[in-house]
This record gives structure tokens, sequence and C-alpha cells, in this order.
């Protein structure tokens, strides 16, 4: 899988335009910005190294070997969390909480959290990151509310709090279009519908 | 929308579990054949497969249709499907009298030697869904106000449906689409049921979450519940962009980043037709 061309999905015949576009389109989605704090973010940021090499080798080709000094990719930001280490903790122990995060050790942040009696806007911020990473997004999101209302000056907590408001309309989409429940375009007919019965009766449904 | 290609595929995977149903359970297993089902034999399955076999059915008599053969992943579905049916018949008799559960009550015996055979080849996925949806009792009857704890007790019950999924890259993949699979729809429901739950004082964790009395949304509730929707099928998007599923990637992108959120909005907005999409869910035209 060390062809640069089938990487970004694309023949050798494709345009110099069309290596750009495949480009942008791919490191759009697996940018740092759509898998913020996700537990998969490891692997977009492997996809993410494939896709850059690629294009990197790609124009070297086209520019006949020489360096291209400046045309290489741009996309180099953090995959870790809004806790990223640029805010420092008021405690040791939730110093640890953070590493324990970063680390994907949510099992021992957890722990280490119930043990912390003093239930401050710093504790509330990181209960809520732990929330986040077990897929508890209504959960997260209160906890950063109140990390929120009891420091409301602290841009870490705030931006986490608009992620969960709002966050995800930024998200990856391949046709483009704004991604969200109320944004999508009303459909007259459901087309081959599939309904479940997982649930108490209740039938669930997968639209195409 | 869906391309006339993918819909042929989905049919001939649909087509393919009930036959693997048929063959591994007699036929009588068939009746639990759904759509949801026939998309955990596809998160499951490797993406090459061909339905080149064709074949008459109760269904379709006169021209044969294709289907794709049994293989691992319509065995591990079929096996699975058969053991979330059966639970979730068993939990219809345990939450009705005794004349309101002998519908359940009948239809789990039909089911009963099937079930004793799937649980025989699956023992861990059929303990893992008991006590899934022995939690999710408990936090019935406890009345929870908890959207996360509630969902996440079906939740994890769906996430275990790729345990046996060995590859670790695949694996991770597959069980946080199946978990937050499990939380949207599990959600998605009890959206559906507010006005219904909200009548007849039965559990439902959305009403009490956001405090609904009459089961009508009020903006702020409702904005803030399609967020939390909206965060789960991003967690959905993420994982299936790192997994290549072959065959079945335009089938599952167009699900997945349109068809969610398409129903989501009808549920929302009241206009989800329930009862007319299972009618059709019996037969995908």
């Amino acid at each position: 899988m060390n062809d640069p061309y089938q990487i970004l999905g694309i023949t050798e015949s494709a345009s110099d335009e069309e290596v750009k576009k495949a480009y942008r389109d791919l490191a759009r989605k697996y940018h740092p910005d759509n898998y913020h704090d996700n537990p998969l973010a490891d692997l977009a940021q492997e996809k993410m190294k494939d896709i850059n090499a690629a294009y990197e080798q790609i124009t070297k080709m086209r520019s006949g070997g020489r360096a291209t000094g400046g045309t290489g990719p741009a996309h180099s930001g953090a995959y870790g969390g809004y806790y990223g280490g640029y805010s420092a903790s008021g405690s040791s122990v939730l110093q640890q909480v953070r590493i324990a995060i970063q680390s994907g050790n949510i099992s021992r942040a957890e722990a280490l959290l119930a043990n912390y009696s003093d239930h401050n806007a710093e504790w509330n911020f990181l209960r809520g990151a732990v929330c986040y990473r077990r897929g508890w997004m209504d959960e997260a999101k209160r906890y950063y509310q109140t990390a929120c209302q009891m420091e409301p000056g602290n841009p870490e907590y705030r931006q986490a709090l608009e992620f969960m408001e709002q966050g995800t309309q930024s998200a990856y989409r391949p046709s483009g279009g704004i991604f969200g429940t109320e944004q999508c375009a009303p459909s007259p007919c459901l087309p081959l519908c599939c309904a479940a019965y997982l649930l108490s009766g209740g039938g669930w449904i997968f639209c195409c | 929308m869906l391309a006339e290609e993918d819909a042929a595929r989905f049919r001939s995977m649909y087509c393919g579990l009930c036959h693997t149903l048929g063959n591994r359970y007699g036929a009588a297993a068939r009746m639990i054949l759904n759509y949801d089902f026939t998309y955990l034999a596809i998160l499951l399955s490797e993406g090459r497969e061909e339905a080149d076999r064709h074949r008459r059915c109760i269904v379709h008599p006169v021209h044969p249709r294709p289907y794709i053969p049994a293989n691992d992943a319509l065995a591990l579905a079929a096996d699975e499907s058969v053991i979330l049916t059966y639970w979730q018949l068993r939990d219809g008799v345990a939450d009705h009298d005794w004349f309101h559960g002998l519908k359940y009550r009948s239809l789990s015996a039909v089911l009963e030697p099937a079930y004793r055979k799937a649980a025989a080849l699956r023992p861990a996925f059929d303990r893992v869904v008991r006590q899934q949806l022995e939690s999710l009792s408990r936090l019935e009857a406890q009345r929870c106000a908890s959207i996360d704890e509630a969902a996440d007790a079906f939740a994890k019950l769906l996430e275990y449906a790729a345990d046996e999924i060995t590859a670790p890259v695949r694996r991770r993949v597959l069980r946080q689409m199946l978990y937050h699979l499990g939380r949207w729809i599990y959600l998605v429901d009890a959206a559906d049921d507010l006005k219904e739950d909200a009548a007849s004082g039965n559990y439902n964790p959305v009403l009490l979450r956001f405090e609904l009395p009459d089961g009508v949304w009020t903006s702020e509730a409702r904005r803030e519940f399609a967020a939390t929707l909206d965060h789960s099928i991003h967690m959905l998007t993420t994982a299936f962009e790192l997994w290549d599923f072959g065959a079945w990637t335009p089938l599952l992108s167009s699900t997945l980043y349109t068809g969610l959120f398409q129903v989501g909005k009808s549920v929302l907005d009241g206009t989800f037709q329930k009862s007319a999409v299972r009618k059709r869910s019996k037969e995908p035209s």
C-alpha cells in the first residue's frame, strides 16, 4: 500500500488540480479538528501521516525530483484534547488525570476523579472530558457547563462547552453541507427504510 | 439518495441473512429478519462479498433473487440476531401481565430451540445481552433520568456484537460504531415515544431528562437533544472513515451522513411513520 496515488484514491493520470483536490478532501476528513478528543484519534493521525507523505511524494515526483519547499502539507494540528498541556492544573492529582486522559487510560482518570473531594471548576471540566471519551455526550456537556459557570473566564472550559453545543456542525461530510439532524433537508419520502425491533416493540430505522 | 446498485446490494445481503437464518435455525427463525440485523451483517462482513447465487423463496416464488451465500459474518450476524430477538421477547414477557404477555410468550417459545443453539455457539454474547437488558430493567425501575446512562446499557450490548473480531484496528472501529449506533437507536426510539409515554406514565429517560411533562418538545430541549444525537453520529462517521468497508462503503456512507439525520429530524418533527415503515420493512421491495 505504498503507492501514493492509491493512498489519495486517484490514478497516475490525475491532473495536478485533481491531486490537490483529492489531498484537500482527505486532509479535511482526517484533520485533527474532526478527531478532537476522539478515542480513535491515533488512527486518524496515522492516516494523516500517510496522506501527507503521499502528497509530498507526488508533488516531488511531478516537479522532477526537486525539493518543493513550501508546497508541503500544512496540517499538523494536535489530535489531543482541550486539556492538551497549555493549561496547568491547580493540583497534582488533576494533572495526573489530564495525563491519564491523554494516554487513553479513562478508567484511571475516572478513579482519580472519584477520590478527589474538591469538585471545583477543573474537576468538573475533567469529569466532562472523561464522559465525552466514554460516549456520554449529554453528561459531558453538563459537566462542561458547570465548569463554565464556576469559572466563566476560562477559555479552555468555554471552548469545550461550545464544541458540545455546536461543534459537530463543522464536522466533515463528504458531500459538503452542514452536519446535523436539525440542518438536514426534509425528505418527503424515506426510501428503503429499515426497521428494527430491538427495543420493546419500537422500530428503528436507517434511511439511505 | 441511494443508488440502485447499492439498494440491490443491500437486498442481496438481506436475502443472504434470511437464507442463513433459515439454514441454521429452520424456517421459523426467518421471521426475526429485519433491516437492522442486515446492517449488522454488513458491518461485520469483509466488503468483498458477491451475490453470485440466486434462489426462490416464499416471498419471491417466481423470480429467483440474488443473495450473498453464507459466510462467517452472516453466521455471526444470524446467531446474534437470534439471541437479541429472544431476550427482547423474554423482556416483553416480564414487562406484561399474563394476558398481554401471551404474544411474547408464544413467540419466544417458537424461537426457544433456535435460541438454545445460538446461545451454545455464542455464550459470551448471550451473557452480555442478558446482563445489559437486566441493567436496562433496573434503570427503568429506578426511573433513571440520565439519558446517557440508560442509552449506555443498550449501546454496550450492540458494541459487544463485534467482540469476536480480532483484528485490532477493525475491532476498535466497529466497537465505536456499534456503541454509538446503539446509543442513537435507543435515544431516537425514546424520542419517538415521548407523547405516548407522557400519557401512559411509562418510563422514558428523554421525558425525565428534559422535564417535558406532556411530551412536547421545547425549542431549547429539542436543540440540546439534537446536539447529543449529532455527537453520536459524529463518533459513528469518524470511526467509519478509519476502516475500509469495501463494496459497502457508498451504502454506509449515505446511511451515516444522510439517512440518520433524516430519520432523527422526522422523529423530532413528529412526522415519522413508524407503522408504515414497519409494514414495508417486511419486504424491501
